[in-house]
């Protein structure tokens, strides 16, 4: 079939995915959608009509599969080696994580999981501490005490220096290395963003070779085929979640949902018309949720709603 | 992360406009909730119906009614004022995904006449069309079981998350370690393979 008539049945099936969120209300994006071109009613009747015909699908087994921690995509020298972990080691080398660690069954890590909104301290043996954000998703392995790896959202590093065996954080499939220092780490979807807020860091040392120092920070895509650019920030800023004050340059609102979401477990939603704004300024983490959201409005110039447990900002 | 650049300095600066400029945002606020008070519980789904008129028969429009975009929105009408439903977080959302079902409810009537009268003279059974009927067979149904395996294992195992047991992205993001976007490119892979085995059922 034609490419642009694959492009169409991409987009309907985006509508059916996001239509499938009991949360879904862009209907009047979903209208504009289907008044470009009246083919795309008739591409979109068609999927949909099959995905209601695949309520027939026998419901999965009983038994519960429990998914790998990693994609299973992710390349397989990454994974610590599979020697029996010492329930004492792990022990010792968590301090602050209160029964709410869970093991990985498929590596030897610990993988700790914060909620929304939930911070969590973590204190490792070598007396590294992690902060990690809420939304986040941090391995660590008893049997490599030089190691992290940050799966997902953000955390802060504070790590003892020790010359001949430097800190290693993974995200992503970058490594990032310590000199002695307290960094800022944040995975998102295909990107990296590291801040340093204390001594040296370097970012990929055998493939980018970017070091970073105090009040330098990076934003790598996954994608990106040359090394990240430096920019300089401001020290003070840098893991400003942990005190609930979050400075932004022309962030995207999605970027500035995401944080909240993550920082404060704040729901904020960006209708399509806001999408493109950008914002600069700082919002302070209010307990009342509501003045942290109306100032993000008013600073980007967007209308805030309530929608559900949260929010939507209009234009 | 904030993208860290701002002196603190120009922090406080911004916070006091900020503050300066929340009360237009209350104000846009209070709007915004008076002109959905009008889907309050008390006046019901008519109310939500009455206000949105418009916009709803353009959407039936768009989404293939034509003429009888205005006849439709009466049947959406006594469909979902005869039905009694407990309190709706949001009605107008509620009424869109009802008239994007009543649509769908359509074609699928339509598709089945025209299934049963291309196997007329083999195995009519004089049923008449319905829209919760399959339309695909237990042969096809096992078909689509294949090519859903045939994506590999995450991509099916993801998406029997998602469309059969109903759970969310966000939910099942969570409970395999996976980032969104990992998760909604696994599902468009799925249904992409799936589009291509519905065009293969209407070649054959």
């Amino acid at each position: 079939m034609p490419a642009d008539a694959n492009a169409i049945e991409a987009r309907a099936i985006d509508w059916l995915i996001r239509q499938r969120d009991p949360d879904f209300d862009d209907w009047d994006g979903f209208a504009d959608w289907l008044a470009e071109d009246g083919e795309h009613a008739a591409v979109y009747d068609a999927l949909a009509s099959l995905d209601r015909d695949l309520g027939a699908l026998p419901r999965d087994r009983g038994n519960v599969r429990i998914a790998p921690a990693a994609p299973s995509d992710s390349p397989a020298p990454r994974r610590p080696s599979r020697r029996a972990w010492f329930g004492g080691a792990m022990a010792a080398a968590l301090v602050a994580v209160i029964g709410v660690s869970t093991l990985n069954p498929f590596g030897n890590g610990t993988r700790i999981e914060t909620a929304a909104g939930e911070h969590r301290t973590v204190a490792l043996a070598d007396g590294s501490l992690i902060e990690i954000n809420g939304g986040s998703v941090v391995e660590i392995d008893p049997e490599r005490p030089r190691f992290a790896r940050l799966e997902s959202g953000e955390a802060m590093f504070h790590v003892v220096h020790r010359e001949k065996d430097p800190f290693v954080v993974e995200t992503g499939d970058a490594r990032i290395v310590d000199l002695g220092t307290a960094f800022n780490v944040v995975r998102r979807a295909r990107q990296t963003s590291v801040a340093v807020s204390e001594g040296i860091v370097l970012y990929n040392p055998d493939r980018d070779k970017v070091r970073l120092v105090a009040g330098q920070a990076i934003d790598a895509g996954d994608d990106d085929r040359r090394p990240p650019a430096v920019r300089s920030i401001d020290v003070s800023s840098v893991g400003g979640w942990r005190s609930g004050l979050l400075v932004y340059n022309e962030a995207p609102l999605a970027l500035v949902a995401e944080d909240l979401k993550r920082t404060a477990g704040i729901d904020v939603r960006i209708a399509p018309a806001a999408a493109s704004l950008s914002f600069r300024g700082a919002l302070i983490i209010d307990p009342d949720r509501n003045r942290t959201v109306s100032d993000l409005a008013a600073l980007s110039g967007t209308t805030a709603r309530r929608q559900d447990n949260g929010w939507i900002l209009t234009r | 992360m904030a993208l860290y650049d701002d002196s603190i300095t120009g922090t406080f600066l911004t916070r006091r406009g900020g503050a300066a400029r929340r009360d237009m945002a209350f104000q846009s606020n209070q709007f915004m909730t008076r002109s959905t008070d009008r889907a309050d519980p008390a006046q019901g789904i008519e109310g939500v119906l009455l206000a949105n008129r418009d916009r709803i028969i353009r959407f039936l429009q768009v989404r293939g009614a034509g003429e009888s975009a205005e006849d439709l929105f009466q049947d959406l009408w006594m469909r979902l004022t005869e039905r009694a439903t407990g309190p709706i977080a949001d009605p107008l959302s509620y009424a869109m995904r009802a008239a994007n079902n009543l649509m769908l409810d359509r074609y699928r009537s339509a598709r089945q006449r025209e299934l049963r009268d291309k196997a007329w003279g083999e195995a009519s059974d004089g049923h008449e069309p319905s829209a919760e009927a399959s339309l695909i067979s237990r042969q096809q149904l096992k078909q689509v079981q294949a090519a859903i395996a045939a994506t590999g294992e995450r991509p099916a195992h993801i998406f029997r998350r998602f469309r059969v047991d109903g759970a969310s992205q966000r939910d099942i993001a969570q409970e395999m370690g996976l980032s969104l976007s990992t998760i909604e490119a696994d599902l468009r892979k799925v249904y992409a393979a799936l589009a291509a085995l519905r065009r293969q059922f209407d070649a054959g």
